[in-house]
């Protein structure tokens, strides 16, 4: 009972809730301030992000007459509820450990498909040629990076399983716990295939510019999410925040997961690498690159990353 | 229920723009797109944001005289903002058909058909002109929302 307690509070509290959701909008505000920056602008105050969910919740939501209503107006419910789960399953290292029944990192690629999928169902409920576009390009972007994305994720399970004495385990718990002994994966030449191919795939996960494709705002009119308006807006917008902070988060355990063994400082570390991989990975790349055509992207990822992804796993299946 | 208020105040830190084009000659639509582009004049400060959907908008910019052959599209998009919505229209045309007036195929003035909250008059306006008439559209919309 405790137990169901805890995952209770970690949902609706501390990783996940209140703090992910707090924290995901945070940063999308710094980032909007530093890119401002860097292109010698002002910029938006930094709770910009937050006085945007505030005034979309006083808009009225409309409903386009050719749209599913009941499936248009709770899909991205459905998201944003997973994301919460998600940010509970992510360990933070000697701050927060999820409950061994729950801190897998299998449930983990199961819910972090589940915005793209979102995304799919909402463009296509609400009618619109825009939102038909937008799925089929989410679509195609998601064949081309979950088979990446579960390549790593074999490919740290069997080098943490193997170290430990079992061929793979796939408890993010554990894979801390190695790496806090045996140093961190991003100093492991082997791994290296791996981290390379996670740096391709968290910006197509997290639709950061170089594949921003199927919310594509000058092509596509931010597609999927052309309809909506009002509250049901804000969602995404929440769904959006909270999946950047579990995608990182998540970076930083597979690969680069070492803290202090004390709680501040824990939590300290954690918040200088999220911010670093933050502005590095996401802000600095968002403003040098253009946006690729869906083609592009589908076979740059059947290429490099999947040809990283899948040397990696050989590398850790045979060193 | 102090809260709402304050929050209605929040709100107002956060009014995206839409452009509807009734018809300009493109001379206003150049001075909006370089008030949100240049860094001069950045109206992200503001909180402001371009839109491509105007599902999305708070504050329509519409600029041109409303010609005959746009009129419906107008209508219908401006029709698809939700409330509590502000119009701010751009340029002299909206107000008299600026130096299309009298010709056949000009609707203008363009508040016969959409009602307008905020006149921004030029040919086309400067840019600090636009701010500023954004800036009164923000305060409408307060009142509004």
């Amino acid at each position: 009972m405790s137990n169901q307690i805890a995952i209770l509070l970690a949902v609706l509290l501390f990783p996940g809730g209140v703090f992910a959701l707090v924290f995901g909008l945070a940063m999308k505000g710094v980032d909007r301030r530093v890119a401002a920056r860097l292109q010698s602008r002002v910029g938006p105050p930094l709770l910009q992000p937050f006085f945007d969910i505030i005034k979309l919740g006083f808009k009225r939501t409309m409903v386009p007459a050719a749209a599913n209503q009941t499936v248009f107006l709770y899909t991205p419910l459905v998201g944003v509820i997973s994301m919460l789960i998600a940010a509970a399953l992510v360990p933070i290292t000697s701050v927060y450990a999820p409950d061994a029944a729950i801190g897998n990192l299998l449930v983990l690629l199961y819910l972090l498909m589940i915005p793209g999928i979102v995304l799919m169902i909402a463009g296509s409920a609400s009618g619109s040629p825009y939102g038909a576009i937008g799925f089929s390009r989410e679509m195609a972007l998601m064949i081309a990076y979950e088979g990446p994305l579960v390549l790593i994720a074999a490919a740290v399970a069997i080098r943490t399983g193997m170290g430990m004495g079992t061929w793979a385990t796939f408890s993010l718990n554990d894979i801390i716990a190695y790496q806090q002994t045996h140093g961190a994966f991003l100093f492991d030449p082997v791994m290296w295939p791996a981290v390379a191919a996670f740096c391709f795939f968290y910006p197509a996960n997290l639709g950061i510019v170089p594949f921003d494709i199927p919310e594509a705002e000058t092509e596509v009119l931010e597609g999927p999410l052309l309809e909506y308006s009002g509250p049901v807006l804000a969602l995404f917008k929440i769904m959006s925040a909270l999946k950047k902070v579990v995608v990182l988060s998540l970076g930083i355990a597979l690969f680069f997961p070492l803290a202090p063994e004390m709680m501040v400082g824990g939590l300290l570390v954690w918040l200088i690498k999220m911010a670093v991989l933050m502005l590095v990975g996401i802000t600095a790349v968002r403003l040098s690159m253009g946006r690729m055509r869906i083609d592009q992207a589908f076979v740059f990822f059947l290429k490099w990353p999947l040809l990283l992804a899948v040397a990696s796993l050989a590398v850790v299946v045979v060193v | 229920m102090g809260l709402i208020p304050d929050f209605k105040k929040i709100a107002t830190r956060s009014p995206w723009l839409y452009r509807i084009n009734a018809g300009s000659c493109n001379g206003c639509d150049v001075e909006m797109a370089v008030t949100a582009l240049i860094p001069r004049y950045d109206v992200e400060r503001l909180g402001c944001q371009y839109c491509g959907s105007p599902k999305h908008a708070d504050i329509v910019l519409i600029s041109g005289p409303l010609t005959v052959r746009v009129k419906d599209a107008v209508l219908r998009l401006y029709e698809e903002i939700p409330e509590p919505k502000v119009t701010v229209a751009v340029g002299v045309c909206p107000i008299s058909g600026g130096i299309f007036r009298e010709s056949y195929a000009v609707l203008a003035p363009i508040d016969q058909y959409i009602p307008i909250d905020v006149n921004v008059p030029g040919c086309p306006p400067r840019p600090q002109a636009i701010i500023a008439g954004v800036a009164k559209a923000i305060e409408i919309w307060r009142e509004r929302l």
